[in-house]
């Protein structure tokens, strides 16, 4: 009867399959606390001035006037696609020039292909410029560039920086030390080995991620037009919404947006499928 | 003189253990050496200890007359250019074709942009598909390198060390993964190297057998000391178990499980 000594039984003494550790406990405690919170927040409210009926036909005459009766009326189609095409701008141009940056520093980054301190210090600064949010960094700019477009291609391009070095150092440790090994032993250079052994390996990944960072661009480009006034159908929606009140307005580039986002996904999703490593996907 | 001396060779990872200690052995041009001993044992720090993949500590190995842990950086791809390596797991670029790496063994004679650009003489090429059709894998040659066997991945890794034209061909453990058909035409090929191209081998290898068959000369290594080192013949059963430390089975049966 060894097992026995390992088995946990229950104060009723039927077998335990938990193993009955402080971390459950804890959970369990947590979520109780959290949902007692809310209900009770809720009871402090002021309600003064609410006519709960009204209020709930009205949003609801919102949201129909919102989404089931968009239109345009501040501006022509012609000019929200293109407005649209400068929101995609903004994010491409972020994108492509964070994606080329981040390749070099990637390289100086990657634990197997870089000297331990220069490999450290790339990754410690560029965690702090990850830890500030995007629309920080492109207020940041905004003081020596001014609010618009070139404030937020910058601030968009630091934190896509610090994204894509992450993800693509982490491509490049992953490739086989061996191959690594292999070429060095022919007396290929560094170079060689970068272009010849680690590129051919991980192009895909490279790609895939860039292509991850354009459709989180896109969305933060969106909030850019607003936040730091650079233009494109984010600065129209803040427009439709704060300004001109018009609700079918915000509901037509609502869609606009939407539909943009489902086709970026969409396709992020095929490269997703294609092309990454088993690790990553999710 | 010898190609290679290696004198007093010590090295250490850590300052608990030596891989080796005082390795001492000479090898000629055109000699074929098995490198045999227990997992451990520091064979492979050995190999590497040659073409200065990792640094040395104690001691001193001369190639070709150079003395291999005094050369900057500049001088040791140079001389890497003349020490070809294949290895256990191949080690090719999976993505790309046969032929572009065969061709990565040339990288040791370019210059930086040259071989970022990689730019191949005709010559060079001529010469890739004349290894690749001399170890029977010609037909692959535009192939990526996962879709071949394991058998065909090291004849590619045989082709790639043989392209830099070495002195010298180091076989980290060639045949450990390959079934026993692939070691054969493995071992074969590494064998009409030494006698037909009159270049030196020096093979790390896990079967006893396999080297005694194969190598000119045997060297035995046990807790990083040279134990053995003679001709292959005089590799008895005795000095086998006191080698590996076991007990071996009558003699026949054992011959057969091992032999490939």
């Amino acid at each position: 009867m060894q097992a026995t000594t390992y088995m946990k039984r229950r104060r009723d003494g039927r077998i335990s399959l938990n193993s009955g550790n402080q971390v459950q406990h804890v959970m369990q405690m947590t979520i109780l606390i959290l949902t007692i919170l809310t209900i009770v927040a809720f009871l402090f409210f002021d309600y003064t001035g609410l006519n709960f009926k009204k209020a709930l036909v009205e949003t609801a005459h919102n949201l129909q006037a919102m989404f089931l009766e968009p239109a345009l009326s501040h501006f022509s189609w012609s000019e929200a696609f293109y407005q649209v095409g400068i929101t995609l701008g903004l994010a491409f141009l972020a994108t492509i020039l964070g994606a080329i940056i981040s390749f070099f520093l990637a390289l100086a980054a990657a634990a197997n292909l870089s000297k331990e301190w220069l490999s450290k210090t790339v990754r410690i600064v560029l965690a702090f410029v990850r830890a500030v949010p995007t629309v920080l960094w492109v207020l940041i700019f905004a003081i020596a560039a001014g609010l618009g477009s070139e404030a937020a291609v910058l601030g968009m391009l630091l934190h896509s920086i610090a994204y894509l070095v992450k993800a693509f150092s982490e491509a490049f440790e992953e490739v086989d030390k061996g191959i690594i090994e292999a070429l060095r032993a022919t007396g290929a250079s560094w170079w060689h080995i970068v272009v010849h052994a680690i590129l051919p390996s991980t192009f895909t990944y490279l790609t895939s991620w860039t292509f991850l960072r354009f459709e989180i661009n896109f969305g933060v480009a969106v909030a850019m037009g607003a936040a730091a006034g650079a233009g494109g159908i984010g600065f129209e929606l803040f427009m439709a919404s704060g300004f001109y009140f018009d609700l079918r307005e915000v509901g037509m580039i609502t869609y606009m947006i939407l539909l943009i986002a489902i086709i970026l996904e969409v396709m992020s999703t095929f490269l997703k499928n294609h092309y990454f490593p088993e690790t990553v996907k999710n | 003189m010898p190609l290679l001396t290696v004198e007093q060779l010590g090295k250490s990872y850590n300052t608990h253990t030596k891989v080796l200690r005082n390795v001492n052995f000479e090898v000629e041009a055109g000699e074929f050496v098995s490198i045999i001993g227990p997992s451990g044992a520091g064979k492979s720090t050995l190999l590497r200890c040659i073409n200065r993949m990792v640094d040395i500590d104690e001691g001193a190995v001369i190639f070709n007359g150079a003395d291999v842990g005094m050369l900057n950086k500049k001088e040791l791809r140079t001389l890497r250019t003349d020490i070809g390596m294949v290895f256990q797991h191949y080690n090719l670029v999976p993505r790309l074709s046969v032929i572009e790496n065969v061709l990565h063994g040339r990288f040791g004679y370019k210059t930086t942009l040259q071989g970022i650009m990689g730019r191949f003489t005709e010559a060079e090429k001529e010469r890739a598909f004349y290894l690749l059709e001399k170890l029977g894998i010609a037909e692959h040659a535009y192939k990526r390198c996962n879709q071949l066997s394991g058998g065909q991945q090291q004849r590619v890794g045989i082709a790639r060390a043989l392209i830099q034209e070495p002195k010298i061909v180091l076989c980290d453990e060639p045949i450990a993964s390959l079934d026993p058909k692939a070691s054969t035409i493995i071992m074969d090929h590494l064998k009409s190297i030494t006698v037909e191209l009159g270049i030196t081998c020096i093979v790390n290898l896990h079967q006893v057998e396999v080297a005694r068959d194969y190598s000119d000369r045997i060297i035995g290594l046990r807790e990083g000391q040279v134990v053995f080192d003679e001709m292959s013949y005089r590799l008895t059963e005795q000095r086998t178990d006191i080698l590996y430390g076991t007990k071996s089975k009558p003699v026949t049966q054992v011959r057969e499980l091992l032999t490939v």
